[in-house]
């Protein structure tokens, strides 16, 4: 049996599950779908490889695109393809033979060289200069198929709504007529793709679609954005779909959902009033935390900003100039966490925020993990890393206007040849997609793999939905031809 | 003589005879002013003369043999059932989506012009479901079915007592409640075995004082409308529920005939232009661009409700005020694209002048058969040609857009004939031995219609669809009889007795003559076509009942059908009309030297590749 996974980065369950999408529709009616929940953070660098290696970030050591790569202050680096070494699903259908087509799985840059081809994801630095595939004649396919390939769209937290709709749109069409193309000339055993398009749509659009928004204004020219925009994936999905055998396992499903995003908490704002992190002196304007002069001597804990925080202590004999006795290292964190967890929003309600222990939430603790992870409002707020706001509650954004946040459920559909008609599904996890799908269609699950498999399979109908057209409806067609009346 | 824009206006079986008529008589002032400033010449169809068959040849500049479409209906060779030639649907299994599957082949003129970086705009093309995807835009034409998968079956709600529905026709008897309430269910797509409903409240208020005698009509998600005796509602959006999770959209328009009793005729259940139920156009997503920026329009292939005319259930009044609508839609989507075209290729096709003379026909004789001894109305008489000068005046608007750089055509498919007398062609085939039934079964009613009792293990032809017959030949039909190497003698044979027969009863010529498919075709789709091809004297039509696998008790009938013109005749008898705004390089121009003459125009490649030859110098 062979599996396609067609990944929509932040496909949000309220969205793709709740409207009346039809290609979507007939998989959920066929088999199974519902909420997933993603792994902590719910970040697309590394919620795809967890899903794709059912490991939670701990195990994969990495904890989000941005990691501390040693305990100086300066040592963050972007995780790329080459940071995870766990076996993949492609990896485990290579291994009994299988060949895999990969587009646009995060991180795939630089391309991965697997048994079959790669494609790069939002992550390739420029698809004109770089060598973005594996074979590298690939980008030689994909120019003659659509011209240039857009991998993402240049810098989606813009005012200009007008151009990145457009953008996005053009790039949406572009890559599934690659995955199209591929999907017939390539011979595949496995084919994941995934769509950077809707993370983008639901960042740039949410408040003009969400009416819950707190910046909603019911009269914007773009309300049907968001919407329109699940159409045209249902009908670009309908359209793969169309090329498939009918001996083929589908999964559509998402790294983690999105959610109305009202503001941004300046964590190191708060961090340096709270007395945690010491200035020397405190700029007047927004200045990114590594542009700031720390006086790391005098300084517990600074953080790392953006959709979620990841907050670092400085630890004696960890840090070059730590200042927390590892001892102490547990009581700090204990009682930073608990004024984590009970910051307000400006009226002074409580956020609601959830802090979350490394230790607690992996089954390993590899590489450097941030000593405490932190969803401000349970992610309703984002954390800005800067310092200079003038307010530890922001409404713009260090990085450009969004108005969206990720939410910690995605979503999924899974149909297929046996695959049983069981409607919504609950409990299900992010690690479980990769067990569920190679054991479903065959393959070995790989020790160390953490998810359990969703669904069992059932003896598979194999004959297509043959309805006879009865003599009545033959001649109720037929004689509606004014010819034959 | 290159140039950046060709703009086709497409007239659906516009008839030379009387555009030639007209312009003598200076009734078709644009088409009059056309012919003297470029070129005016009638234009040789295909065989058969038939819509999808010959806009096919037009698309693709040659005969049918190269993309298949030989008629609209073929057989099943598997089970020797009549089924729509034209597309099919497909599923792989449940949780694939079932595809809609063009079955025109061939490269047509559009797909050329892509490839060469022009762009195209097309509107309504018969044979165009699913579209296919050139540069540009598409919307589809005849071949679209209603919700069904039909050529379009209406709806006939009523209070009072009724027989069984007529052809292709739901019956719904309604009770209303002491307050004239009733509940309606229009039926929708297959979902499995059972037909998917849609529900729509019905009101029914009698005449009060000064108020109008009206319906009010109120569907799930769709506003209330009221409907007035004598006039069609706006549109009705339905909602079929097809599955737990699953809706299909369509859209309905009612007629109301009268209050008491209620009699309500629904047209077909068609695709909603905003969520179709399959592929409309190209995009995927130009339909409802279309619906937002002229707003709401038929989406069914065949748009005209001939069927509701056909069946006596709406008028001829009726039926033109629908055809109207049809018409005034088209022309709304021509202007609509017309102000944004400034290069390529642009068509757009208007069907109801074909529509318009296969039902109105009959009133240019009184003696027609179809009057059945009444006395048609006079007025009737001038309907075929007000609407004749209807279509020059969309010739006279759609010029205004073409300009020095640009190649203005006007054209139609085919001509039009009188349709006096149904040719039961299955009938012939049984008297000759061709045809055998089953035991005890004789022609007639009782042998029923899809072949029902026709016994095939002593069958060696039979006939169905407008254009030919085909032997049951061993080896490609399901219980085939005739040894392929006896297939040459048996076909020369059956040519010979066929072609020439003369009506015994009018003592007239009814088949000029009988051609083989292999003489009439070239092409990788000969094969789909019939084995033998007829060309009927004009006056004379096979039967729809022998079209449909029946076998009449007569060879020949006369037509009593308000369906009273047509042109499924010899070719040579109904030949369509050219004009063009330059003049026409040739004598005897083909509907397949068009596809070469907008390449040739455009500057394009392809057209060397073609049968017709290009008909600018």
């Amino acid at each position: 049996m062979k599996i396609l996974v067609v990944g929509l980065d932040c496909a949000a369950p309220e969205l793709l599950l709740g409207e009346p999408l039809p290609n979507i529709r007939r998989l959920m009616e066929a088999g199974a779908y519902g909420r997933l929940e993603s792994i902590v953070p719910p970040i697309t660098v590394p919620a795809w490889m967890s899903m794709s290696t059912s490991r939670d970030p701990g195990v994969l050591g990495v904890y989000g695109f941005r990691n501390r790569v040693d305990h100086s202050y300066a040592g963050m680096r972007t995780a790329d393809s080459r940071w995870f070494r766990a076996l993949t699903m492609w990896d485990q259908v290579a291994i009994q033979g299988g060949r895999s087509v990969i587009v646009g799985v995060p991180p795939s840059y630089p391309p991965r060289p697997i048994n079959g081809v790669s494609v790069g994801c939002f992550l390739t630095p420029d698809t004109a200069t770089s060598t973005y595939t594996h074979p590298a004649s690939a980008a030689e396919r994909i120019r003659a198929w659509v011209g240039d390939y857009p991998v993402d769209v240049k810098g989606f937290r813009t005012e200009d709504k007008d151009k990145l709709h457009a953008d996005v749109l053009t790039m949406t069409r572009k890559h599934f007529e690659v995955v199209r193309r591929l999907m017939v000339e390539e011979p595949w055993d496995y084919f994941h793709f995934v769509e950077i398009g809707l993370d983008r749509i639901h960042h740039g659009f949410w408040k003009h679609h969400d009416p819950k928004h707190v910046r909603h204004d019911p009269s914007n020219p773009y309300k049907d954005v968001v919407r329109d925009y699940y159409r045209l994936l249902d009908h670009e999905i309908g359209t793969v779909m169309g090329l498939l055998d009918a001996d083929t396992l589908v999964l559509v499903v998402s790294d983690h959902g999105a959610r109305a995003l009202d503001g941004g908490f300046c964590v190191n704002e708060w961090l340096a009033d709270q007395g945690d992190l010491a200035l020397r002196s405190r700029p007047s304007t927004p200045t990114p935390f590594e542009e700031l002069d720390v006086d790391w001597a005098r300084t517990r804990a600074w953080s790392s900003g953006g959709y979620y925080a990841r907050v670092f202590l400085n630890v004696r004999g960890r840090e070059p100039e730590g200042t927390i006795a590892p001892q102490e290292y547990g009581a700090v964190r204990d009682e930073l966490a608990a004024r984590l967890e009970a910051t307000t929003d400006p009226e002074g309600r409580p956020l609601g925020t959830k802090v979350f222990r490394p230790e607690e939430i992996y089954r390993r603790v590899e590489g450097i993990a941030p000593d405490l992870i932190v969803h401000f409002g349970d992610l309703a707020w984002r954390a800005v890393g800067g310092v200079g706001w003038g307010a530890v509650h922001v409404q713009e954004n260090d990085t450009g206007p969004d108005d969206c946040n990720h939410a910690q459920f995605g979503a999924f559909v899974l149909a297929g040849p046996g695959v049983p008609a069981l409607g919504e599904l609950k409990g299900a996890k992010l690690l479980d997609i990769a067990p569920t799908l190679l054991e479903h269609a065959g393959y070995d699950v790989p020790d160390g793999m953490q998810g359990t498999a969703l669904v069992r399979a059932v003896p598979a109908d194999g004959a297509p939905p043959g309805e006879q057209d009865d003599d009545a409806l033959v001649r109720e067609r037929l004689r509606g031809l004014g010819y034959l009346g | 003589m290159r140039c950046t824009r060709v703009v086709v206006v497409g007239l659906d079986g516009l008839e030379p005879s009387i555009v030639e008529a007209m312009m003598a008589r200076g009734e078709c002032p644009n088409l009059a002013r056309l012919s003297r400033e470029g070129g005016y010449r009638r234009l040789a169809t295909t065989l058969p003369a038939q819509t999808p068959v010959a806009w096919s040849s037009f698309a693709v500049g040659a005969n049918p043999g190269a993309h298949g479409i030989f008629d609209f209906l073929t057989r099943d060779p598997a089970s020797h059932r009549p089924q729509v030639a034209l597309f099919r649907y497909e599923q792989k299994s449940r949780f694939l989506p079932p595809r809609a599957v063009n079955l025109r082949g061939g490269k047509p003129v559009w797909t050329w012009l892509s490839e060469a970086g022009v762009e195209s705009t097309v509107l309504r093309h018969p044979c165009t479901y699913p579209p296919d995807a050139p540069r540009g835009r598409m919307l589809a034409g005849v071949g679209v079915p209603d919700i069904r998968g039909g050529f379009g079956a209406t709806s006939w709600i009523t209070d009072a007592p009724e027989g069984p529905g007529r052809d292709s026709e739901h019956l719904a008897q309604v009770t209303p409640d002491r307050d004239g309430r009733a509940t309606l269910h229009l039926r929708g797509p297959r979902a499995g075995a059972e037909d998917a409903t849609a529900e729509v409240r019905l009101r029914v208020r009698p005449a009060a004082g000064s108020a109008e005698a009206s319906v009010e009509l109120a569907a799930e998600g769709s506003e209330p409308l009221t409907l007035a005796e004598g006039w069609w509602s706006d549109w009705v959006r339905l909602r079929f529920k097809v599955g737990a999770l699953q809706r299909v959209h369509a859209q309905v328009r009612f007629h109301l005939v009268s209050v008491s009793p209620l009699r309500l005729h629904a047209g077909p259940v068609q695709f909603d232009p905003d969520e179709p139920l399959f592929p409309i156009s190209h995009p995927w997503d130009y339909a409802g661009e279309l619906r937002r920026g002229v707003g709401r329009f038929h989406t069914l292939g065949m748009a005209e409700d001939h069927t509701g005319l056909n069946n006596g259930r709406i008028t001829e009044d009726a039926y033109l005020a629908q055809c109207d609508d049809v018409l005034l839609e088209r022309k709304a989507m021509m202007h609509y694209e017309l102000a944004r075209f400034d290069r390529g290729f642009f068509f757009c096709l208007f069907d109801t002048p074909d529509r318009i003379q296969h039902m109105f026909w009959r009133f240019r004789d009184p003696a027609h058969p179809a009057h059945r001894g009444e006395t048609p109305p006079p007025e009737m008489a001038r309907v075929i040609e007000d609407h004749y000068r209807a279509c020059d005046g969309i010739v006279g608007e759609a010029w205004e857009h073409a300009g020095d750089d640009t190649l203005f055509v006007v054209a139609s498919d085919h001509g039009f004939a009188d349709f006096r007398r149904a040719f039961h062609l299955n009938a012939w085939l049984h008297s000759q031995g061709y045809l055998a039934l089953k035991g005890g079964v004789e022609p007639g009613e009782g042998a029923g219609d899809l072949f029902e009792h026709v016994d095939w293990t002593r069958t060696r032809a039979y006939a169905c669809g407008l254009a030919g017959l085909w032997l049951n030949l061993k080896g490609r039909e399901e219980e085939g009889v005739v040894p392929p190497a006896h297939a040459e003698a048996l076909k020369a044979e059956i040519a010979a007795r066929l072609g020439g027969l003369a009506d015994p009863e009018r003592g007239d010529l009814a088949v000029r003559r009988v051609v083989r498919r292999e003489d009439a075709y070239s092409g990788p789709h000969v094969e789909r076509a019939p084995d033998l091809l007829l060309c009927c004297a004009p006056g004379y039509r096979i039967s729809s009942a022998s079209a449909l696998g029946g076998v009449p008790g007569r060879l020949f009938e006369d037509n009593l059908e308000r369906w009273s013109g047509d042109h499924v005749v010899d070719p040579a008898a109904v030949p369509g009309v050219l004009f063009m705004n330059r003049p026409v390089a040739a004598r005897a121009p083909r509907v397949v030297d068009m596809a070469p003459t907008i390449l040739g125009a455009l500057g394009a490649p392809g057209g060397e590749t073609m049968e017709g030859r290009p008909l600018l110098p």
